[in-house]
């Protein structure tokens, strides 16, 4: 652990998701920096061995059985949290489930919708209400010692539309909506909010590749840095950057983090 | 005759009086529960109201839009989507997730020909109110004067716009830029 830079000795970060792709990848980055984080995993087969590897490095972790899609066991997760540690200074909310390719005209709304719809605009007010009144806590220690950070994981597609998930980018875009709207409203609070928006090699993105290499280098092609996102070294460090102290003046922002693919913004 | 627009309240009645279309065409005005809350506030139910039922009869009214043949779909949202706004979260959520649905349909249904364009008003025509949301822009709007969004909204519902899709149309009188 020991990394050189940001600093988040002291603080505890919630990821939701954390058990495997970009979730995991922001868990272990804000770990190596000192963070306290908690695994909030579906799964304990899935967020304990992240957990674990985290530890294993030097670093502080426990998982967090979590499922976003129902707003108890959100406050639940932030209820151990402070218990057991305390406080809480940071909330990146990444869970997401449901992006299955359909036809709009032909979308079932709770086969097609639902996931998405409960894990992204759901998900993200719930967890904002519930941990507000902690990371309102933490802006109000001094600059150095805390500072409320809550990081929403979107989309380019929630920005330009899909033709393949028509319905992912609406749920997508949401979240940025969300973000601004709560840059406004927790502003007085020192809080600030955040999205990133990824397209990094998480576990689907690696199986598409694996089912059709062409789709890999259709992406590569496109992508002005010409390789797909590292989970921790490029989204991780991101998330990193918004978690901390060097972001304290940039809120309501979404930063599309895709080797330069997307740049409608 | 069946009117093109679909939609309650004062800004639907008023399109349905104003807005005219050349070929089979569709105007969605999403059913959004606007009251300002704090996200703190935010129960269950309220989520439910303020996101996802407006959010699953605008799908389904785009089904059924397409379903129907027209040529045009325009969906109306105001700009807090584009801008946000305290204590109105989950209704931007809304309006933003509707606005970027529209390029979703506009990538799909261009191949059969369908144009799906969005025009964000000012807030204030949805009932929303900008003295809680904070500014919506750091400069006042550009344009003085009543703004009308039937003739911007009537012109994507013609031939000429034939080639427009998959975009929004701000007709605020130049706040939103």
């Amino acid at each position: 652990m020991n990394r050189r830079g940001t600093s988040l000795a002291g603080r505890v970060a919630i990821v939701t998701g954390a058990g495997q792709g970009v979730g995991e990848g922001i868990a272990r980055r804000l770990a190596e920096h000192g963070a306290t984080v908690i695994v909030a995993a579906r799964r304990a087969e899935t967020g304990e061995p992240v957990a674990a590897s985290i530890r294993g490095d030097g670093g502080s972790a426990t998982c967090v059985e979590t499922d976003v899609t129902k707003g108890e066991s959100i406050a639940a997760c932030v209820t151990h949290t402070v218990a057991e540690f305390g406080r809480l200074d940071i909330v990146v909310h990444n869970a997401f489930t449901g992006a299955i390719p359909h036809r709009l005209e032909n979308a079932v709304l709770d086969k097609h919708w639902k996931g998405m719809s409960l894990t992204a605009g759901w998900a993200s007010l719930q967890c904002a209400r519930e941990a507000h009144l902690h990371l309102a806590a933490s802006s109000r220690r001094p600059r150095g010692e805390g500072g409320g950070r809550y990081v929403l994981i979107t989309s380019p597609s929630g920005v330009e539309g899909s033709a393949n998930i028509p319905l992912y980018s609406p749920a997508k875009a949401a979240q940025r909506a969300i973000a601004k709207s709560l840059a406004r409203e927790w502003g007085p609070d020192g809080i600030t909010v955040n999205c990133i928006a990824p397209v990094a090699a998480s576990p689907s993105l690696i199986t598409a590749f694996d089912r059709n290499p062409a789709l890999q280098q259709a992406i590569e092609a496109r992508t002005p840095l010409g390789r797909v996102g590292d989970i921790t070294d490029d989204i991780g460090s991101v998330a990193l950057f918004l978690a901390g102290d060097d972001s304290s003046y940039v809120t309501g922002q979404t930063i599309v983090c895709d080797g330069g693919s997307f740049l409608g913004l | 005759m069946t009117s093109i627009v679909v939609g309650e309240g004062r800004l639907a009645e008023a399109l349905r009086a104003r807005v005219t279309a050349e070929m089979p065409a569709r105007v969605i005005v999403p059913p959004l529960v606007i009251e300002p809350m704090r996200v703190v506030d935010l129960t269950d139910d309220d989520i439910d109201r303020m996101w996802e039922q407006p959010m699953r009869t605008l799908i389904s009214e785009l089904q059924r839009a397409h379903g129907d043949g027209c040529r045009r779909i325009v969906v109306v949202v105001p700009t807090i989507g584009q801008s946000g706004g305290a204590e109105y979260a989950a209704v931007s959520a809304t309006a933003e997730a509707a606005r970027v649905l529209v390029k979703s349909a506009a990538r799909q249904w261009g191949e059969v020909d369908v144009t799906v364009n969005a025009v964000a008003v000012a807030p204030e025509v949805f009932g929303i109110d900008t003295a809680i949301t904070g500014p919506i822009s750091i400069a006042p709007r550009a344009l003085a004067g009543e703004v009308d969004p039937s003739d911007t909204i009537s012109f994507l519902c013609s031939a000429a716009a034939g080639h427009v899709t998959g975009q929004t149309i701000v007709c605020d009188g130049g706040l939103w830029m």
